[in-house]
């Protein structure tokens, strides 16, 4: 076996330029792959953060059938309850209590029928990017009452602006006549479209006095440490709440299940950025079937000579495939550390994409992107890269089974 | 295109009712009006119990209610105490709300139209478009029945060809005496969707009248609203300005 | 002379050179395919979004934009008509529109839609409503009551052809102003929210439906190529008084494609570059195999008296060869397997919710766009040549003695 490596090693260093030449390419593609996947993995956990960041939070809980149907009695009765289990719960960075009401609000001139979102402001603002996106006037405080932040889209549909009243009017959890008079304190443009026509948000003690809600809310939302943690507190927090209330069922719904939309995004993304690397390695495979080809050609004398004493063309293939495979090896190797330290600065100081700032701002994506090195983004690549240049190496070496020791030594 | 499909609707009609365009047309037609006089009377002044039922819930709305002719209508709730003051104002096809706590008036954009109408099985549009039944349909007698000893008629309404209604069908039916005593709604497949039932008929206002009203849906007969008239006064006529925005605000008792 | 002598050159190692030109052809597949199908993407994104109601250019009563509400409807299209008709460039096709949020009900459900009056004839040369009905029938000028909607929004609703809908939206007198549409025809479209979102009426149903005599919302005009639309929305800035009438382009009504737009040809270079990286290093490798084979003939032709510049022009000529065939047979295999797809397409069906998040259509046909074709093979050409310096130096440095001596 070591006499087999040896061999390997020894023939790789014979032509020290084509080795280094193949092994760079090598690296090229593992360095490239690794870069890529990291960076791909990094704006998906960008763009996900940042969605959530919008309104949604990484996970909810509700009350079940909350998300299809809305129903202002579908709350969850003692949301204090769940802050303490998610408070008991760890990799929780932040949570916060909403509730939604279907509503008509109305200014002086114009009248619509939208939602009315009651926030805990001093939360929100450690959960939702809510207060960054403040363009006019200020946010909520924690004193305020019939205040109201308004989406820029919508005081311009209402005609209204700071210090104007607003006129809302709805039904509450009791069913009874909810109503109230609010003053625009804030306007806010998230860049969402959607968001920004259709919702305005009030202090949640005001909206529960408002719309009767007897302490009750409908999300909790929470904000995890990392997109990672979020299954196991998933499992962890829906664990909890099953066994605590089985009347009236709580639900814990993921970033997932509130977006399936973001998920099929990003799953189309990477697989159309799969597709593309798979292309790039096959043509850097043709680029270096020719050095293991040239291995054995220049030394097709040899191997008959090798043959004739005695050596089995098995053992050859061995030696062959090592030879290629060592090389492949280093040329990983050093593609991956190569890789890691290039994303690994990348991550540190992010990498700005210009003119694109209409783009990231309708994707809520910010204009800095930061590729994230993970263990799949360093592994998948390399991965890929290996398992093709062994497909390759495999043709010459196979090749050299039926080589004829006459004819082999007859070559020049 | 039309016309054909106007003809297999007719066909299909004919089919489960047995009847289309039948000379008794004009008679159901000034039957369902008579009906409609009738319990709408020239103009009424009254109390109603409004319960909202659900399965797990339920609430009750009281209101004091004005109406005159077809067009006006004035709602005003007197309790539970929380609620009292809000009220409703129709005219025509319009519909205003007021709320006493923000002391303000709101009319109602299109978009809320086909809301419920303070949270009961009741849509905005059903008491906006409530003389919709005379002037968008046109009626047929399919049969008759009897109920407590009197005779019953059985109307099929169909829409006008292009009347701005959403039902495929309504079924009615109406005593003899003029009293109403179910409207039941049809999708397009003329399949149910909601329907509204009179009970309990007793002397009211001077008249035979059912004292309670339901609407529920088809598809969850466990969920009602249920109108139960306190009392009831038929007027001959009631003030124009009774039926105004500053009334509204502020109605006569 | 060189050519003959470097063709022959390539050809002593038959396997080593086809080898390198299987890398080549892939690469230059991968460059021209891979692009055309991004190509594809965009250009069907901006296409989708011009014939999703924008068209080239939009004309607008002054303050629409900001407040779309039928107050802020042009009254007096008239003007605008003769404007454009005596403005506007030959081939140039216009339509005008309204353009209302309304709410659409029937007896199970209601939901809000974007309710559109077109004109039939017009419109169906401008947008994509015109080849986008499936089932049913297209509107007639005379359509009063006829209604087209889209297959999503005909699913929400539990609806089909024949069946009614009734719209309800503010009119001009701020009333509410219902009407009683038939489905004469359900549509598809490339986004299910364009689906959702659009119900089409003749122009004359939504203006009895909103009571506004003549009025419109919006005039939108398509243009033969997207190339004068900068120059003729110019032109129709300064016909129309600017206090009453806005013009924008649909760059300016599709900012965020247009910004996508500017980002791709980068990304298409950058991917052109990576691939061409990736099989320099084959270039580079074969043909310094090529040239250390033949370190002896080098050695030797250099001690009869040929100068290194001639080696170098050899050297350069065979990897010029093998370029020339491998992007040849790579644009020829590119081209074919457009062709094949460009009937059919790629489906991306199976990813619609994530395509619809992405902006993309559910089905790519791959667009062969001539400045990317050129870009792929400069790039290859002039790199390829570039990165054979190194072997050709290389073997114009043989000393004679050096190569005598190599075995």
């Amino acid at each position: 076996m070591t006499v087999d490596v040896k061999m390997a090693w020894r023939n790789i260093w014979r032509n020290p330029r084509r080795s280094i030449l193949t092994m760079t390419a090598i690296a090229f593609a593992t360095l490239l792959l690794v870069f890529m996947l990291s960076f791909q993995f990094g704006s998906y956990d960008t763009m996900i953060n940042s969605a959530v960041k919008i309104h949604t939070g990484h996970l909810q809980v509700q009350a079940g059938g909350y998300q299809d149907k809305k129903r202002m009695r579908l709350a969850v009765p003692d949301p204090g309850a769940i802050g303490t289990i998610l408070e008991a719960t760890p990799d929780i960075e932040a949570y916060t209590y909403r509730a939604n009401a279907f509503s008509l609000v109305s200014s002086k001139e114009r009248t619509y029928g939208i939602v009315v979102i009651g926030i805990d402001p001093a939360r929100e603002a450690s959960v939702s990017a809510l207060k960054k996106v403040i363009r006019h006037g200020s946010y909520l405080s924690s004193t305020d009452t019939n205040q109201a932040l308004i989406g820029e889209l919508l005081a311009k549909n209402l005609r209204v602006g700071l210090g104007d009243q607003l006129v809302v009017l709805g039904q509450g959890r009791d069913g009874s006549v909810a109503a109230t008079v609010v003053e625009v304190k804030g306007i806010f443009n998230s860049g969402q479209d959607e968001f920004d026509r259709s919702s305005i948000h009030i202090p949640l003690s005001h909206f529960q006095e408002v719309y009767a809600m007897r302490g009750g809310v409908h999300e909790v939302v929470a904000l995890g440490k990392s997109l990672g943690a979020i299954p196991a507190i998933k499992k962890t927090v829906a664990g909890v709440i099953e066994i605590k209330d089985a009347k009236q069922p709580l639900v814990v719904l993921d970033w997932m299940d509130l977006m399936p939309g973001l998920v099929e995004g990003i799953q189309l993304d990477l697989i159309s950025g799969l597709i593309l690397y798979f292309i790039l390695i096959v043509v850097v495979a043709f680029s270096i079937l020719n050095t293991f080809l040239m291995s054995v050609f220049e030394r097709t004398k040899e191997f008959g000579v090798l043959m004739v004493i005695g050596t089995a063309p098995g053992r050859l293939t061995k030696v062959l495939l090592l030879e290629s495979l060592t090389m492949t090896a280093v040329g990983i190797v050093v593609g991956i550390i190569a890789g890691i330290l290039i994303t690994w600065y990348f991550q540190v100081h992010g990498i700005v994409i210009s003119g694109t700032s209409e783009v990231v701002r309708q994707f809520g994506i910010p204009e800095r992107m930061f590729p994230r090195l993970s263990f799949l983004s360093i592994t998948i690549g390399p991965t890929l890269v290996l398992f093709i240049t062994f497909l390759t190496a495999l043709y010459p070496a196979l090749k050299v089974r039926r080589l004829q020791p006459v004819e082999a030594l007859a070559s020049v | 295109m039309t016309k054909k499909l106007l003809i297999a609707f007719c066909l299909a009609l004919f089919i489960i009712a047995g009847l289309c365009g039948s000379g008794k047309a004009e008679d159901a037609q000034a039957l369902v009006q008579a009906s409609f006089d009738y319990y709408r009377g020239k103009a009424s002044t009254a109390t109603v119990d409004m319960t909202i039922h659900r399965p797990d819930w339920e609430r009750v709305v009281t209101i004091r209610a004005w109406t005159k002719g077809q067009e006006e209508s004035l709602f005003w709730i007197t309790a539970p105490p929380k609620d009292e003051g809000n009220s409703t104002l129709k005219k025509g096809r319009e519909m205003w709300i007021y709320n006493p706590k923000v002391n303000r008036v709101i009319k109602l954009p299109p978009s809320m139209m086909s809301q419920s109408w303070m949270g009961s099985d009741f849509s905005n549009n059903d008491l906006a478009k409530s003389d919709s039944l005379i002037k968008d349909y046109s009626h047929s007698l399919t049969g008759t029945e009897t109920h407590e000893g009197k005779k019953v008629y059985l109307i099929q309404s169909i829409p006008k060809l292009e009347a701005p209604v959403v039902w495929g069908m309504q079924k009615l039916k109406i005593r003899e005496d003029h009293i109403f005593l179910s409207q039941a709604f049809f999708d397009e497949d003329l399949k149910l969707v909601k329907i509204m039932t009179a009970h309990d008929i007793q002397m009211l206002g001077g008249k035979l009248f059912p004292r309670a009203w339901r609407m529920q849906k088809a598809e969850a007969w466990d969920e009602y609203t249920e109108l139960t008239y306190n009392e009831l006064d038929f007027k001959e006529d009631l003030p124009e300005n009774l039926f105004t925005l500053t009334n509204l605000k502020n109605p006569r008792r | 002379m060189h050519l003959q002598l470097g063709w022959r050159n390539i050809w002593r190692n038959p396997r080593r050179t086809s080898v390198i030109m299987i890398a080549v052809i892939i690469g230059v597949w991968s460059m021209i395919f891979m692009g055309a199908f991004h190509r594809g993407m965009m250009n069907q994104m901006v296409e989708n979004g011009i014939a999703t109601l924008t068209g080239h250019i939009q004309v607008h009563q002054a303050g629409y934009r900001n407040d779309p509400a039928i107050e802020n409807s042009m009254a007096e299209p008239e003007v605008v008509q003769t404007t454009l008709e005596s403005r506007l460039p030959p081939g140039t096709r216009w339509t005008a529109r309204i353009r209302v949020g309304a709410i659409a009900s029937n007896a199970r459900h209601s939901g809000g839609v974007t309710l559109v009056g077109i004109d039939p004839a017009r419109e169906a040369r401008i947008s994509f409503i015109g080849q986008a009905v499936t089932q049913g029938r297209y509107l007639g000028p005379d359509d009063e009551h006829g209604i087209l909607v889209g297959k999503a929004l005909a699913d929400k609703f539990e609806t089909k052809l024949g069946r009614k809908l009734v719209l309800m939206s503010q009119d001009s007198d701020r009333e509410i102003g219902s009407k009683a549409f038939r489905i004469v025809g359900i549509f598809r479209a490339e986004m299910e929210a364009t689906e959702k979102q659009f119900a089409f009426v003749t122009l004359r149903a939504a203006q009895h439906m909103l009571k506004v005599e003549n009025g419109i919302s919006e005039v939108s005009i398509v243009m033969p190529n997207r190339h004068e639309v900068e120059l003729v929305a110019e032109d129709l800035r300064d016909a129309l008084p600017p206090s009453t009438y806005e013009v924008h382009s649909w760059r300016e009504l599709l900012p965020l494609v247009n910004a996508y737009l500017s980002l791709f040809d980068t990304f298409i270079f950058i991917w052109f570059l990576v691939v061409f990286i990736a099989m320099g290093f084959g270039i580079v490798n074969t043909t310094l195999m090529a040239v250390f084979e033949r370190i002896r003939e080098f050695g030797l032709l250099k001690a009869l008296g040929m100068k290194p510049w001639w080696i170098v022009r050899g050297v350069l000529t065979e990897s010029f060869l093998l370029l020339v065939m491998g992007t040849a047979a790579g644009n020829i295999l590119s081209f074919l397997s457009v062709f094949a797809l460009s009937g059919s397409g790629i489906d991306l069906s199976s990813f619609a919710a994530g395509a619809e998040f992405a902006g993309i259509s559910r089905v790519i046909y791959p667009a062969i766009h001539p400045k990317d074709v050129v870009m792929a093979n400069l790039v290859v050409f002039i790199l390829g040549l570039l990165v054979s310096v190194y072997p050709a130096a290389k073997a114009a440095r043989f000393t004679p003695v050096e190569a005598l001596a190599h075995t």
